[in-house]
C-alpha cells in the first residue's frame, strides 16, 4: 500500500518528472521539496546547520508549487548551500492568491561538495498540477529541466 | 491518443493541419526512429510528437512547426524544436528557449599533431581539469565589480576578451559577432544577476563539456579547407551556456509570460507554451531579457576559451596564432531573421530549441572565410562517440528556415541510463573507446553514458539524406572533461 506521504521521480526523456503525495498540501508541498533536494543531493545523514525562512505567492496552487520549488533552487545558488530538509509552515488560499511559508535547513557547499549529484536548472509548468483526489491524498506533480 | 503522422519523404515527416492548428508539423526522421517516436505517441506521458503538434498551434506560426532528426521530448516545445513566428503578429513562448539560453558549442582549431596529444594524453585531460571550472555549483575565475554584471549582459564575448579572455579574432568566428544588440539588464532581475555573480567562465554540470578531439573523417574537402581543418587535425569543442543567469531569467519570467497568456487571450496547448505577443510589454521585456541571456552565454564560452588557450600554451608553448576559434554557435535561441515563405521575405522571431542555426553558403552573417561554403554546425555527440561539422544548405534555409540538429538527441531518461550503466563503467567503456573521461561526478557519468543518446551517425545522416546540412567532418574525442 502507498505511505501516507511520499515522492517518487518519473521517467522523461531529457528531464526528470516529480511526483508527491501527503495527507495536507502542506505535507505534499513538503514531498516535492524532498523529491527535489533528493535529485541533488544525497542528503543521508548530513544535518543542516544553515536556516533559511522563506515565503512564496502564487495566483493558485499550481503556481503555488512552481514558485516554491523554483525559491528553493535560487536559495541554494545565492547562499551557496545545499538544502537538505523542509518544513512547510502552512499553504494558506488568501482570497486573491494563495501563500506559503516555510522554514528551510541546509550545510554550506563546500562542506559537503562529495554529496551533491546534480544541478537542476529549473522547475518548469510542463505537467504541473496540485490536486487533492477525491478522499484521498494531495498530489502534487512537475517536471523539472536538468 | 497518437499523434497522426504522414510520410512525406524518406526523412520527412508531416503532421497534417487539424483542428486547433494553425500550420502542419515537419519532422526530419527515418523510419526506425519515426517507428520510435510513434511507439511513445498516446502511450507516454511525454509525447514530442504532440509537443511537435502544440507548438503549430501557437498563434503567428509561420510555415511549419519544425523538429530536426535528434527530435526528443522536452517540455513545451520538443528538443530539436525550430518555431518561427511572425515578427509583428506572432507569439514568444518561453518553452522555445528553455532555462539554459544560449547553450551552445565553441570548437577551437589547435595547430598540433594528433600524435602530440596523444603522447601527453593524461597531463592535457589533468590541465584541463584544474584549469576550466566545472561541476555543480562551481565559481568562476572572473570577479565582478559592483554593476559589472551589467556590462557582461550588454558586451556579450567583448567582456571576456576585455579582461584578457582569448584574442580579438575569435569574435569574428562567434554567431552574431559574440554580442547581440537589444539586450536590457533592466529587464533581468537582481536575483538574476545575483546568482551569476560567481558563475562566469564555468562550464556547469549534466550534459556540458569540454573535449580534445580529433579529426578522423572529412567528408566535403573545399568546405574542410575553408573551415582550416583536415583529417587528424585537433579540434577543442566547449558545450556550456548562460549559466544560472538563463535558468533564472527562464524562472522569472514564466510568471510574467503566463500572466501574459491569460491577458491577451493566448491558447496555450499546454501549460509551459505560455506565451505574450512580440509586440507587448511583456513580450519586448522577455525578449530583450533573452538577449542579455544570450550575451551572457558568449562571456562564458569566451572566458572558458580563454583558460583553455592557456592550458596548451602553458603545456606546448603554441601562441595564439596557432589557436583559432573555427565557430560558435547556440542551439537554446531566438532571434529575428528574414526568410522567404511563399516567394515573399517575411521578418520572423525564429526560436530554436535544442536546434542549432544553419546559414548555407553566400549568407551575409557567414565569416567572409567561410562565405563560399556556409556556416559551419557543431553538433555535439556523446562522450566515447563523435561529434560532428555540418554545412548549411540553400534548401535548408528553404525548408527548416536554415536550421540543423544540435546533437544526438536523449533516447534514454536518466532513471533508465542509471539502471543500465555505473559510472565505473562508463569511464571503462569510454577508455576502451580511446577517450580519457574526467568527471566531476560518476553519477553524472553514468547519466551520460553514451548508450544513453541517439546514435549520432544516423541523426546526422537523416539530416543529410533530406538535403538540410551536409557533413563536413567527423571529431573523435582523445579526452573528455565533464562538469
Amino acid at each position: 500500500m502507498m505511505k501516507a506521504r511520499g515522492h517518487e521521480t518519473v521517467e522523461h526523456t531529457a528531464d526528470m518528472g516529480l511526483h508527491a503525495w501527503g495527507r495536507s498540501c502542506e505535507e505534499a508541498f513538503e514531498e516535492a521539496a524532498g523529491a527535489l533536494m533528493d535529485l541533488m543531493t544525497d542528503r543521508r545523514g548530513l544535518e543542516g546547520r544553515l536556516r533559511f525562512d522563506l515565503a512564496v505567492t502564487g495566483e493558485d496552487q499550481a503556481e503555488l508549487l512552481v514558485e516554491f520549488l523554483n525559491e528553493m533552487l535560487s536559495l541554494a545558488d545565492i547562499e551557496e548551500a545545499v538544502l537538505i530538509g523542509v518544513s512547510v509552515e502552512r499553504c494558506l488560499d488568501e482570497g486573491d492568491c494563495w501563500s506559503l511559508r516555510a522554514v528551510v535547513s541546509g550545510v554550506p557547499r563546500d562542506a559537503c561538495r562529495g554529496r551533491m549529484l546534480r544541478e537542476v536548472k529549473a522547475v518548469t509548468w510542463y505537467g504541473t498540477s496540485v490536486a487533492r483526489e477525491e478522499n484521498g491524498p494531495w498530489v502534487a506533480r512537475c517536471v523539472v529541466d536538468l | 491518443m497518437a499523434v497522426e503522422v504522414r510520410r512525406i519523404d524518406d526523412y520527412l515527416w508531416e503532421i497534417p493541419q487539424q483542428g486547433p492548428m494553425l500550420v502542419p508539423g515537419r519532422i526530419y526522421a527515418d523510419d526506425e526512429s519515426m517507428r520510435q517516436l510513434r511507439s511513445e505517441s498516446g502511450a507516454r506521458e511525454w509525447d514530442a510528437l504532440l509537443q511537435v503538434r502544440n507548438v503549430a498551434c501557437l498563434p503567428g506560426i509561420r510555415f511549419a512547426s519544425l523538429a530536426m532528426a535528434d527530435i526528443h521530448p522536452g517540455y513545451g516545445f520538443p528538443i530539436g524544436g525550430v518555431g518561427a513566428f511572425d515578427g509583428r503578429e506572432g507569439v514568444v513562448s518561453i518553452a522555445g528557449v528553455g532555462f539554459d539560453i544560449n547553450c551552445g558549442v565553441r570548437a577551437m582549431s589547435i595547430d598540433l599533431p594528433r600524435a602530440e596529444i596523444e603522447r601527453r594524453r593524461e597531463q592535457v585531460a589533468d590541465e584541463l581539469f584544474q584549469s576550466v571550472p566545472a561541476g555543480i555549483g562551481s565559481t568562476g575565475l572572473i570577479r565582478l565589480g559592483s554593476g559589472e554584471i551589467d556590462r557582461v549582459l550588454v558586451t556579450g564575448a567583448r567582456f571576456a576578451l576585455e579582461r584578457g579572455y582569448g584574442v580579438a579574432e575569435d569574435l569574428e568566428y562567434v554567431e552574431d559577432g559574440g554580442v547581440v544588440e537589444g539586450a536590457d539588464p533592466a529587464c533581468v532581475s537582481d536575483r538574476a544577476k545575483e546568482r551569476q555573480f560567481k558563475q562566469i567562465g564555468t562550464l556547469g554540470s549534466g550534459n556540458h563539456y569540454l573535449e580534445v578531439q580529433y579529426v578522423e573523417e572529412i567528408f566535403e574537402r573545399d568546405a574542410a579547407a575553408a573551415f582550416g581543418i583536415e583529417e587528424g587535425g585537433v579540434v577543442v569543442s566547449i558545450h556550456t551556456g548562460s549559466r544560472a543567469l538563463g535558468h533564472q531569467i527562464g524562472t522569472d519570467y514564466q510568471s510574467v509570460l503566463r500572466a501574459a497568456s491569460r491577458k491577451y487571450g493566448i491558447p496555450v496547448p499546454e501549460n509551459e507554451l505560455m506565451a505574450a505577443p512580440i509586440n507587448s510589454p511583456e513580450g519586448r521585456s522577455y525578449i530583450a531579457a533573452v538577449k542579455a541571456g544570450i550575451n551572457c552565454a558568449f562571456a562564458n564560452r569566451q572566458a572558458i576559451g580563454g583558460l583553455v588557450r592557456n592550458v596548451f600554451q602553458r603545456l606546448f608553448s603554441l601562441d595564439d596564432s596557432r589557436m583559432r576559434t573555427l565557430y560558435e554557435v547556440g542551439h537554446n535561441n531566438l532571434r529575428f531573421e528574414t526568410h522567404e515563405i511563399e516567394g515573399r521575405p517575411e521578418r520572423l522571431l525564429v526560436h530554436r530549441k535544442g536546434a542549432t542555426r544553419a546559414l548555407a553558403a553566400g549568407r551575409p552573417e557567414v565569416p567572409a572565410r567561410y562565405r563560399d561554403v556556409g556556416q559551419p554546425v557543431l553538433v555535439g555527440g556523446t562522450m566515447g562517440t563523435a561529434s560532428y561539422i555540418l554545412v548549411g544548405t540553400e534548401r535548408g534555409m528553404r525548408e527548416t528556415f536554415g536550421s540543423a540538429v544540435h546533437g544526438a538527441g536523449r533516447l534514454k531518461s536518466r532513471k533508465r541510463a542509471l539502471k543500465d550503466y555505473s559510472g565505473q563503467g562508463v569511464i571503462r567503456e569510454c577508455a576502451r573507446a580511446g577517450v580519457t573521461l574526467r568527471v566531476h561526478s560518476r553519477k553524472g557519468a553514468a547519466e551520460e553514458a553514451p548508450g544513453a543518446y541517439k546514435d549520432v551517425e544516423r541523426v546526422v545522416a537523416i539530416m543529410e539524406g533530406a538535403g538540410v546540412n551536409r557533413r563536413v567532418a567527423r571529431l573523435r574525442p582523445m579526452i573528455c572533461i565533464k562538469g
